[in-house]
């Protein structure tokens, strides 16, 4: 099938005239019905999950969980790192991160901002503290979002 | 030729021809974020729309020279497979996906919309980098219903290059009411000349159908009518048109008609 048929498209028998294969129907090759399931396969993988995700997906606004990761010490302060997840129904952009932390006495507040949280999905950050937050108390939360579109 | 092997480098054009069109919106950041924050009901919409679109595509262009619909969904359906591949294998690269897990939202959503113009640009490569020039069957089968589906494809894909920027948002706000009627009359004035007066192919057989009040009442109004409804449709799968007010989606639906009155005038060149 390199030879593209020249005139009298509807008829694919036309061009087994010159061709010894009498066949009139082509025979589809198998890496072409391979190559079409794995289409399939990833159509309906797309499709199936955002029709889920639409009918049966979490409902209601962003609702974002910070939780601490971990703690580093570094020469510039003590990295928090944290982790902002979105139990919500809708994702979230512009998402303001804070973190208050109470030692001695005394406040510290860092925060930073996540660009997108998706719904169901997570986003990560850092929050820098002169202090150590692990020997004091360390509040986290999400101040603020935009809406993602 | 063994017929797989046929197939293999038809498909091996395909994942070209996917690159080649969907690469700059595969590395523009708001494909990205659009990808996450589309809505669900207008991503699957999108999604729907775009297998049936590859279809009647593939009845144009498809990368084998086929006559029969289980072909042309065969091949629509492989196209989709290799955008969406072409677009999960590079946004993977580029790091995009780094974070989410591609069963969620956030990635499905990134690579879905990408899919779809790489899988308009497999399956135009099959025609454009192929061996074989435009067949006498696209001729033929060129009736207006036809002339006005390839419209509507290359408004969609051109406008779709551009659609998902900010820019179309801040053009329109920048532009006042004089201004969007003169892009107004540019965009029909170029889809015009565009069509009928540079010796594109199709062009004569357009001539024949009549002087050039006939041709502009009956090829350019409804190409730009297409044109701005394409430019409509993907404001509103990318949920710019939410609560802004109507003439401001007007303005722009006119600055992105401006693309695809482009699009649907060169459709003829690309499909």
């Amino acid at each position: 099938m390199a030879q593209k048929p020249k005139a009298a498209s509807r008829s694919p028998a036309s061009r087994s005239k010159g061709p010894p294969k009498p066949a009139p129907v082509k025979e589809t090759p198998a890496l072409e019905w391979a190559s079409a399931a794995v289409g399939l396969a990833l159509a309906a993988t797309a499709i199936g999950f955002t029709a889920w995700d639409a009918l049966f997906g979490a409902k209601g606004p962003p609702a974002i969980e910070v939780k601490l990761v971990e703690v580093t010490p570094t020469a510039h302060g003590y990295v928090a790192q944290v982790e902002a997840f979105n139990h919500g129904g809708e994702p979230a952009a512009q998402v303001q991160i804070e973190g208050v932390l109470s030692s001695q006495g005394a406040q510290q507040t860092s925060g930073f901002t996540i660009d997108y949280v998706a719904e169901g999905s997570k986003a990560s950050g850092g929050l820098v503290f002169e202090k150590d937050p692990r020997a004091g108390e360390l509040m986290l939360r999400a101040t603020g979002f935009a809406d993602a579109s | 030729m063994d017929a797989n092997a046929v197939y293999a480098r038809a498909l091996s054009r395909a994942f070209g021809g996917a690159l080649l069109f969907s690469f700059p919106l595969l590395m523009t950041m708001e494909m990205w974020s659009l990808g996450i924050a589309v809505e669900r009901w207008r991503l699957l919409v999108f999604l729907l729309l775009t297998l049936p679109m590859l279809i009647g595509l593939s009845y144009y262009a498809g990368f084998e020279p086929t006559f029969r619909l289980k072909d042309e969904v065969l091949d629509a359906l492989a196209a989709f497979g290799v955008g969406f591949l072409l677009a999960a294998v590079l946004l993977g690269v580029f790091g995009v996906l780094r974070r989410d897990d591609i069963l969620t939202q956030a990635g499905l959503g990134k690579i879905a919309l990408c899919a779809a113009p790489a899988a308009v640009g497999a399956l135009l490569a099959g025609k454009q980098l192929g061996e074989r020039g435009p067949g006498a069957r696209e001729k033929e089968r060129a009736g207006p219903l036809s002339e006005l589906f390839l419209m509507a494809v290359g408004a969609a894909f051109l406008a779709f290059n551009v659609a998902p920027t900010e820019e179309m948002v801040l053009i329109a706000y920048q532009m006042g009411p004089w201004a969007t009627l003169a892009l107004v009359a540019i965009s029909i004035l170029l889809l015009h000349v565009f069509v009928y007066q540079l010796g594109f192919p199709g062009e004569t057989r357009r001539r024949e159908a009549g002087d050039f009040r006939r041709t502009f009442v009956a090829f350019t109004c409804p190409g730009y009518g297409v044109a701005l409804l394409m430019s409509l449709y993907l404001l509103w799968t990318f949920g710019r048109t939410d609560g802004v007010a109507a003439h401001e989606i007007a303005t722009m639906t006119v600055v992105l008609g401006f693309p695809a009155a482009i699009g649907a005038a060169t459709a003829r060149l690309v499909i």
